[in-house]
């Protein structure tokens, strides 16, 4: 048994191999993920409004969102009648890219790491851009107001948040003279880069709330305004697509966060993986704090954050950092 | 009173010919009658008009033998009611619209058009309002009126049209965020909101023509159903009209204890909206801390009136029961200083959070002269600051032995609107504290109430202050035990109103915001 | 605390789209003008999908029925199959719980408490 994996994996190849494993470690996570996030979602919900959340599903409620995930599998798949159907069905789908491409660069370890590229964080940037391309599709697609209100928002939201986004990393790469992210945690060995680029990180993290579109930027989905946003015409595992890549986006945003400013998977005694995770997870619920405790911007105001203040202070940043780096 | 006296010396020397009558306060609820004609009606709207009178309410009662129009005026300086009243001929009812002069008229034209078939020379738009376009007669006429073939396409409901830069939405009825099943349809351009016109309807119940055939005593758990987050105010103004038009005094002790239930039904219905209205801004933790709240005095009206939501707990010349000292008294004060020190966290929670403020300051004001043309009252006008409370220019219960303060806003902002609904609750407590301080022994319910009242001939308005302003009920009675015609002017419908105004180049999340700031309930405004 | 909490059997997800929606919880009197709409919800709801008429109003048009009535639908089962009804003007949030609690009985086969005793 043992020697012929050892000879399947010398005759494809150690990279392939590695790629295939990889991706389907990958699959486990982000669905492991979505559904425990989605549980945890609740129960903080619960604990801040003074409930205590599901419980009587599993204990403490556990196999709620497992139960919810197979009942969305049974729903139907409704297709209305007036929608742009290419472009409806392809949207879900599109949306999955960014989320498993991702997964890939993402150091969780020393050594647990699909493929370090060393590019990591442009391959992030680049992909991470097409959530935005299947979210104006599904809006477009779905041939309802609603939906397109919010798809367009959705639009001026990620790029007004994109730039910033990338302008808080860019001081972290030219401290670590590199673009491969396992080089950014390996050259926080010392000291967290948090520390050294508190502004940087503070604006990496608003913007990362904009881009996932989570309160108080959750303007693409606003319940109160627009129904339920770009994913109003979704049932069932369409819609359940959406919303794992949101639960997803809300890990990658907070993996990237810990990879550039807190160290990454580097900590003492216990092993990397399990520091990774959980210092991602603080950060996870930080961004579901933000969600039960803010209510939600203006259009306007979101855009003029972004473009007044963020942008200016990242530019800003950068240019200390460079001069500093310099001398 | 000496604004009565004042109107009456002026309109007589400018109107020589109209008549104009001095009615006893006390017995029918407003001051002045004046009947007008078809030809002079415009010149004694705006005569009164000229004068800052608000317009109450704009009905129809049908006499068979002719249709009357009814306007009710009022000031918000003094209390000075002017009922004027148009006849109109049953056969070919045509009325000048005064829509022109008081915006409000509009709406309240359009539906005396669609429930007795009156014609309004010179309105915008009579299309249906309530009503489907299935209907094939008029209503709440007497008498079976079919209505004309061509009127019935002519009143289908508002059907947009597409225009070229703009889109329309509908917002609603099921729309998350319209409390109920309330319908706004937007013409937008991008996300700015070029008009907005309200459609209503989708919960009319038919309160009105449902009063005409039951007694005054059957029709006691309605009201409670119109406003069924401050049932207790509309059982009160039902109550109380009645008492008032066939003379049943009410005992000291029953008037107090109206008085702290009503107020606690008032916070209770304050927190609802105090829930809603930032989950309307997307913050939706406050909801269930208003809740929590809420339950406990849910409870404590429980123990007392016996059901949970629509209370129907007054009765004429009294009360259904007693309260008593261990449940009832004890409860409340608990929950008084309970809720003294939630109001103060609700500050720190809400009212200081920097994009809460953002959102609601300087969004949908609305100018203090323009109040008067749409005739709103309640928390909406005092946010602009007129001082105008029926609880203190008409003290009613025991309003009247008890000092109590009137918040006022400046701006007439969202904000505006928040700071005086949370003041208020905290002046309601003060109420309810002096008046359990103040409640007096005794009976709480009058002997000697006939079963079957049979109100004297005439008619009679009064108004109450509920959670959400001036709550007023006109009844005709012809010496039988059921009304003749009840009409309910509510103060939800007038404040929605606004909207369309005030909705005008706003973002679509700032109307969202603004209509939440409302604190509009939907079965009250359809009726 | 929350005193209900329909949460705990993780019923509080909030989706204000009826194609996420499972249940339709027909809350209020339902008008003529209102009752085509309603439809079109229950027709956006992918199946499978149940229906609780909340209230008498919706039962049977409740104390909003009486001679000459003009506007009114007399009980939702009229325009949409009706899985469980929950009497009462308005319920109480037991009874809609209990409303709950028996339409997961319907479906299930089974009830995860027992239900309220019987003493008639």
């Amino acid at each position: 048994m043992c020697d012929t994996i050892i000879n399947i994996v010398n005759i494809v190849g150690k990279e392939v191999v590695r790629t295939v494993v990889g991706l389907i470690g990958v699959f486990i996570v982000v669905i492991g993920n979505a559904i425990m996030l989605t549980w945890a979602e609740r129960k903080v919900a619960g604990h801040m409004q003074r409930r205590i959340g599901p419980k009587e599903v599993g204990p403490f409620g556990l196999i709620q969102s497992f139960a919810d995930s197979v009942k969305l599998l049974g729903k139907e798949l409704l297709t209305p009648a007036n929608v742009e159907r290419p472009l409806y069905f392809l949207a879900p789908t599109l949306i999955f890219v960014p989320v498993l491409v991702t997964f890939v660069v993402i150091p969780f370890d020393g050594f647990l790491q699909v493929k370090d590229i060393n590019v990591g964080i442009l391959v992030i940037l680049a992909f991470s851009s097409l959530t935005v391309l299947s979210i104006l599709i599904a809006g477009w697609g779905s041939n309802n107001k609603y939906s397109l209100i919010g798809a367009v928002r959705s639009v001026a939201q990620n790029i007004a948040y994109e730039i910033p986004l990338l302008l808080s990393l860019l001081p972290i790469i030219f401290m670590a003279n590199s673009f491969s992210l396992r080089d950014v945690v390996e050259a926080q060995k010392g000291l967290w880069f948090v520390f050294y680029q508190p502004v940087a990180f503070l604006i990496f993290f608003v913007a990362s709330v904009a881009e996932t579109n989570r309160t108080p930027f959750d303007l693409p989905e606003a319940e109160s305004e627009l129904v339920a946003g770009f994913h109003t015409e979704y049932s069932g595992m369409r819609f359940s697509l959406f919303f794992l890549a949101e639960y997803t986006n809300m890990f990658i945003v907070s993996a990237i966060a810990v990879t550039f400013f807190l160290g990454g998977y580097q900590g003492p005694i216990l092993p990397g993986v399990v520091w990774f995770f959980m210092k991602t997870y603080v950060l996870v619920f930080v961004l579901l704090w933000f969600r039960w405790t803010f209510p939600r911007v203006r259009f306007d105001q979101l855009l003029n954050f972004s473009w007044k203040i963020l942008i200016p202070v990242s530019f800003l940043n950068l240019l200390v950092t460079g001069g500093i780096l310099k001398l | 009173m000496i604004l009565a006296a004042k109107t009456i010396e002026e309109f007589r020397s400018e109107f020589k010919s109209v008549d104009i009558s001095e009615v006893p306060y006390d017995k029918q609820g407003y001051h002045l009658a004046i009947e007008a004609q078809t030809g002079n009606l415009l010149n004694i709207v705006e005569f009164l008009d000229r004068r800052e009178f608000y317009i109450v309410d704009l009905f129809c009662v049908d006499y068979q033998d002719y249709l009357e129009l009814v306007y009710f005026f009022n000031t918000h300086r003094e209390l000075c009611r002017v009922k004027v009243t148009l006849k109109l001929d049953p056969e070919k009812p045509v009325a000048p619209t005064i829509s022109h002069i008081y915006t409000i008229a509009r709406w309240y034209e359009r539906e005396a058009h669609e429930f007795f078939g009156i014609y309004f020379e010179g309105h915008p738009g009579l299309t249906y309002l309530f009503l489907h376009s299935g209907i094939d007669h008029y209503p709440l006429r007497r008498k079976h009126v079919p209505v004309p073939d061509n009127d019935r396409q002519l009143l289908d409901s508002f059907k947009p049209q597409e225009e070229e830069d703009c889109f329309f939405v509908n917002l609603g009825p099921q729309h998350p965020s319209t409390h109920g099943v309330l319908r706004v349809v937007l013409k937008m351009d991008g996300e700015y909101i070029v008009s907005a016109e309200p459609v209503l309807g989708y919960l009319h119940r038919m309160h009105e023509k449902m009063a005409e055939s039951k007694s005054y005593l059957q029709f006691l758990p309605n009201p409670a159903r119109m406003d069924y987050p401050g049932a207790l105010l509309f059982n009160l103004a039902h109550v109380e009209t009645v008492e008032k038009l066939c003379g049943i005094a009410v005992p000291e002790r029953a008037k107090y204890i109206r008085t702290i239930t009503c107020e606690l039904n008032r916070i209770a219905s304050h927190l609802l909206w105090l829930g809603a209205f930032p989950a309307d801004l997307g913050g939706l933790t406050p909801f269930m801390y208003a809740f929590d709240d809420r339950e406990n005095i849910l409870d404590i009206l429980e123990g007392v009136t016996g059901s949970r939501l629509t209370y129907c707990y007054f009765r004429f010349g009294g009360l259904y029961n007693d309260i008593d000292e261990e449940s009832f008294v004890s409860a409340t004060k608990r929950f008084i200083e309970r809720m003294r020190e939630r109001l103060v966290m609700y500050d720190k929670l809400i009212t200081g959070n920097v994009i809460f403020i953002n959102r609601i300051k300087n969004v949908g004001i609305m100018e203090q002269a323009k109040v008067r043309k749409y005739g709103s009252s309640g928390p909406f006008i005092r946010s602009t600051g007129i001082p105008f409370d029926m609880r203190k220019v008409d003290p009613y219960e025991a309003y009247g032995s008890i000092d109590f303060e009137i918040p006022t806003g400046h701006t007439g902002d969202n904000m505006d609107r928040y700071l005086v609904r949370m003041k208020e609750m905290e002046i309601s407590l003060n109420i309810i504290e002096e008046a359990m301080k103040k409640l007096p022994s005794g009976p709480f319910q009058t002997e000697k109430v006939p079963k079957k009242l049979k109100p004297p001939k005439g008619d009679i308005y009064h108004a109450i202050e509920s959670t959400r302003g001036e709550t007023g009920v006109y009844i005709v009675s012809d010496e039988s035990d059921t009304p003749y015609r009840m009409r309910w002017r509510v103060p939800s419908y007038s404040n929605l109103m606004t909207f369309p105004y005030l909705a005008q180049g706003l973002l679509i999340a700032d109307a969202i915001a603004t209509l939440g700031s409302y604190d509009i309930v939907v079965p009250e405004i359809d009726r | 605390m929350a005193r209900f909490d329909i949460a705990r059997f993780g019923a509080e997800i909030f989706r204000a789209s009826p194609r996420q929606a499972d249940l339709m919880i027909v809350s209020g009197t339902v008008t003529k003008k209102m009752a085509p709409i309603l439809v079109t919800l229950y027709e956006q709801m992918p199946s499978p999908k149940w229906v609780i008429a909340m209230g008498n109003c919706a039962i049977s048009g409740g104390p909003f029925v009486f001679k000459g009535q003009y506007n009114l639908v007399e009980g939702v089962d009229l325009l949409v199959p009706v899985d469980v009804y929950v009497p009462g003007c308005p319920p109480r949030p037991e009874g809609l719980l209990e409303g709950l609690m028996k339409l997961e009985e319907k479906i299930t086969g089974t009830r995860r408490f027992p239900g309220p005793e019987s003493k008639w």
